[in-house]
């Protein structure tokens, strides 16, 4: 069976807004950080989320365990850009050395050595603002949804009954994946199955994990099958669907819209004029002279 | 006859694509209106194919050899649109977590007719109506994946009335249900039938529908229809071994048949003479993230030779109570001791040699490519030698009846065996205490029977622990009953103490059963609790 995100009803900003407007305003939003690598830009709308996330009314201890994850994913990765420079190297050609770090002791004669530039900081930071607006704009979303909304939503957004229908089971679908995956866990372990003692090269350890992949996948096309029976059982795509809910746009969903394509649209205006590219402020530059 | 019958099934048989032999074999069959129709058998024993053939599961979603027909309201089912058939026919599945699409109870409910494209203040009337007759209005803004097992099987039953069927069919509705949740299942079932709605219950729990005066009963085996008569006839022609009869049918029934042997559950508990307990709650609380306490202050132990069985209502916290023996929960607060040892200092896969635990679904934990293998993985896991394995391996197989199916993929066989094998995986891995979280859902009476009383006179256990919703299964096999519920024990004694007030059964949403009555009537004579194929022998006849 499907279970749910941890929807609440929260007074808040995001809640009072219409969620086809939302899911608008969320992808403009979405494609218009993607377009900038300027730091006082990527800033800027990194403003908007930190006020979205702190109206939204959710207790941090609700998100904690999602906020870990991410945060730890996006500064594990932010902190290999800048060790290793990779990445970077397509937005900005020359470097300015600020510092170079070399270890006093080698490695089969090689010396591990950080050279620190202006480029690569200003990449990182930029880098973690960034990828931290996007996720944090994402997990708002499923805490803040009405479940019974989902299918009338993407219904709403244009898309026909039967595909939005299948939205609605997809976003629950991944919760109750976690759900899942937790069970046949605790499963395994009961029968004697350490995860944590797991070893060997890639070919074993994939071998190894086949108690918690099986189960998992299995379950999860069993239940495919199971909701599809129980969906034709109650004529579910023989002709046109009445959606029970019904939403409504007031005036500030469509503002709200309004705003998001306003800023798209002048984000893309600006970055076909060439701003908005990398930028790397003066007294780093400074720094590395 | 002036009006057509709701359904008629004519010569029917059918075999999936998959298989060699066919799943039923040359059904006839006619219902009247207005009757409530019960249809027992053991598990493959194809009711459950019949019943895909009535709803047009099959041919549309199973494909195979089909001959015969099916007619609802004189229409040939595979001819009719499945907007049509599912206004005809309503199924309720027997497990309602595999049928509930809606996020929410009110969208759960309205599915079907949003599908059929009804106006929306015509929909909303027809699910308050709905509700309200299933008394269950409150639960309307409720999110459906909150809702206890009995909570969850009504409104799965609402979202198929609510298309307002002729015929309603019901696989197994028990199955997930307390006692007095199941009661009311019934009456409200009885009351359908009473309003004109045909019914018919696929159930081997026969002695509970028995309670609701079906019209008539129909009992299968090996894919054909061996019966089909009156309630009253049932005790000459249905096998008490093969579904749950009423105590006093099979008390007449079983004095022509040989006496049954006497369990004697725990050799591995006589022998030992150290008695400090195996599993020891101490003042144990116990609350998930969202800071709500579900167990409050569990003083409990397990010792050598209980075999008890924890009785409570769906949502009373039973298995969070047995998932800190395996120290798959730790306390928030007091302790919890296995061996001695506070779990917080154990893995699970150290409480394992010592306590096995079989969870409810078997789903969750199959995955090996044969039963041979899928059984040596907790052994193995333990460091057993080879030779030991094989040796367990192949006793668990004989206790589970799946002798001849070591090379078959776990994956390929019926919910009842992959359940078998799921007990059997754990049997495999001798643990001194076996702990089994509702060992008997989805099986069948007779499959059930044995295997307890199998596992029962296994040499290794010390104690056994079992969760229950059936109450004649710690009449049968307990010598301690457990009884929880919001999150406390309520009772904890012998099963004669424990089971013999009724006022403690009724707050506990438990029914007494003709077989606990039996055996509290003849507790004077017996001093002990029996089956009732046990009582045959012991007491006099037409007693």
């Amino acid at each position: 069976m499907l279970v749910t995100w941890r929807y609440k009803p929260r007074k808040s900003l995001i809640q009072s807004f219409d969620p086809r407007a939302w899911i608008i305003f969320y992808a403009c939003f979405l494609a218009t950080t993607v377009l900038f690598w300027d730091f006082r830009y990527q800033a800027a709308l990194f403003i908007i989320t930190l006020i979205t996330v702190l109206t939204s009314g959710i207790k941090f201890n609700e998100m904690k365990r999602a906020w870990i994850f991410i945060g730890g994913f996006v500064i594990f990765f932010s902190l290999l850009t800048f060790l290793t420079g990779r990445g970077g190297v397509e937005l900005y050609k020359e470097e300015h050395l600020i510092t170079r770090l070399a270890a006093n002791f080698t490695i089969l004669g090689w010396r591990p050595t950080l050279t620190i530039t202006a480029e690569k900081i200003m990449y990182a930071v930029t880098m973690l603002v960034r990828v931290f607006s996007l996720a944090s704009m994402t997990i708002l979303i499923p805490y803040s949804l009405n479940p019974a909304h989902y299918g009338i939503t993407f219904r709403g957004l244009g898309l026909p009954d039967k595909v939005a229908y299948g939205m609605d089971l997809t976003m629950r679908f991944i919760p109750s994946f976690g759900r899942d995956f937790m069970l046949t866990r605790d499963a395994q372990r009961a029968r004697g199955y350490e995860l944590e003692k797991i070893t060997g090269g890639l070919f074993a350890t994939v071998r190894k994990l086949a108690p918690l992949i099986v189960p998992v996948t299995i379950h999860a096309i069993v239940g495919s099958e199971d909701i599809i029976d129980a969906m034709d059982l109650r004529a579910f795509g023989v002709g046109p669907r009445t959606w029970l809910e019904q939403l409504k746009y007031r005036k500030r969903d469509r503002l709200l819209i309004a705003f998001g394509i306003l800023l798209l649209a002048l984000s893309v205006g600006l970055s076909l004029l060439a701003f908005g590219k990398f930028w790397v402020p003066q007294f780093l530059l400074a720094l590395a002279r | 006859m002036t009006a057509v019958s709701p359904l008629i099934v004519e010569g029917l048989s059918f075999r999936y694509r998959s298989r060699e032999l066919p799943a039923i074999q040359d059904i006839n069959l006619t219902l009247a209106p207005s009757q409530v129709v019960l249809l027992a058998g053991a598990s493959g024993c194809g009711k459950t194919t019949l019943i895909r053939c009535i709803n047009g599961l099959i041919p549309r979603s199973y494909k195979g050899e089909l001959t015969g027909k099916v007619l609802l309201q004189g229409q040939e089912v595979t001819e009719l649109p499945l907007a049509r058939i599912s206004q005809l026919v309503g199924t309720v599945l027997q497990d309602p977590e595999r049928q509930i699409l809606g996020s929410v109870v009110m969208n759960e409910v309205a599915f079907g007719l949003e599908n059929l494209g009804w106006e929306r203040a015509e929909i909303r009337q027809t699910v308050d109506e709905t509700l309200a007759r299933l008394k269950i209005s409150h639960l309307r803004d409720r999110q459906t994946h909150s809702l206890s097992g009995g909570e969850k099987q009504k409104v799965a039953l609402a979202g198929v009335l609510a298309m307002r069927p002729n015929i309603l069919v019901l696989d197994e509705p028990l199955a997930s249900l307390d006692p007095a949740s199941a009661q009311e299942a019934l009456d409200l079932v009885r009351t359908l039938a009473d309003e004109g709605m045909t019914v018919l219950m696929v159930e081997h729990r026969v002695e509970d529908v028995l309670r609701i005066q079906p019209e008539r009963v129909l009992f299968m085996q090996d894919g054909r229809i061996r019966f089909d008569g009156l309630p009253g006839e049932i005790q000459k022609n249905v096998d008490y071994r093969e579904v749950k009869l009423p105590a006093h049918m099979i008390l007449a029934a079983a004095r022509e048949d040989p006496v049954p042997p006497e369990i004697k559950p725990l050799l591995a508990a006589a022998s030992s003479s150290v008695q400090t307990p195996l599993v020891q709650f101490k003042d144990v609380t116990f609350g998930y993230e969202s800071g709500l306490e579900v167990l409050h202050g569990i003083n409990l132990e397990i010792n050598r030779g209980d075999v008890i069985a924890v009785l409570g209502p769906n949502g009373a916290g039973k298995t969070t109570l047995v998932k800190h023996a395996i120290g798959l929960l730790k306390p928030t607060g007091g302790q919890v001791l296995v061996n001695g040892r506070d779990t917080h200092q154990l893995s699970v896969a150290e409480i394992a040699s010592t306590l096995g635990y079989v969870f409810q679904s078997p789903s969750h934990m199959l995955f090996a490519p044969t039963v041979r293998e899928e059984l040596a993985f907790g052994p193995t896991n333990l460091k057993h030698s080879p030779e030991l394995i094989g040796e367990e391996v192949s006793q668990a197989v004989e206790i589970v009846n799946l002798a001849g199916y070591e090379e078959t993929p776990p994956l390929s066989m019926s919910f009842g065996q992959q359940k078998r094998v799921s007990i059997a995986a754990i049997l495999a891995m001798r643990s001194r205490i076996l702990v089994m979280d509702e060992p008997t859902a989805g099986q069948d009476y007779k499959n059930y029977m044995a295997f307890m009383n199998s596992i029962l006179q296994l040499p290794t256990f010390e104690a056994i622990l079992f969760i229950t919703h059936d109450i004649d299964l710690a009449v049968i096999f307990s010598n301690r009953v457990l009884m929880v519920n919001q999150g406390q024990v309520v009772a904890d004694g012998a099963p004669a103490e424990v089971l013999r007030d009724q006022d403690r059964l009724r707050a506990n949403r438990l029914v007494p059963t003709s077989l606990l009555q039996a055996n509290l009537d003849y507790f004077p004579m017996t001093q002990k609790f029996y089956s009732a194929e046990g009582l045959a022998h012991r007491v006099p006849a037409g007693g």
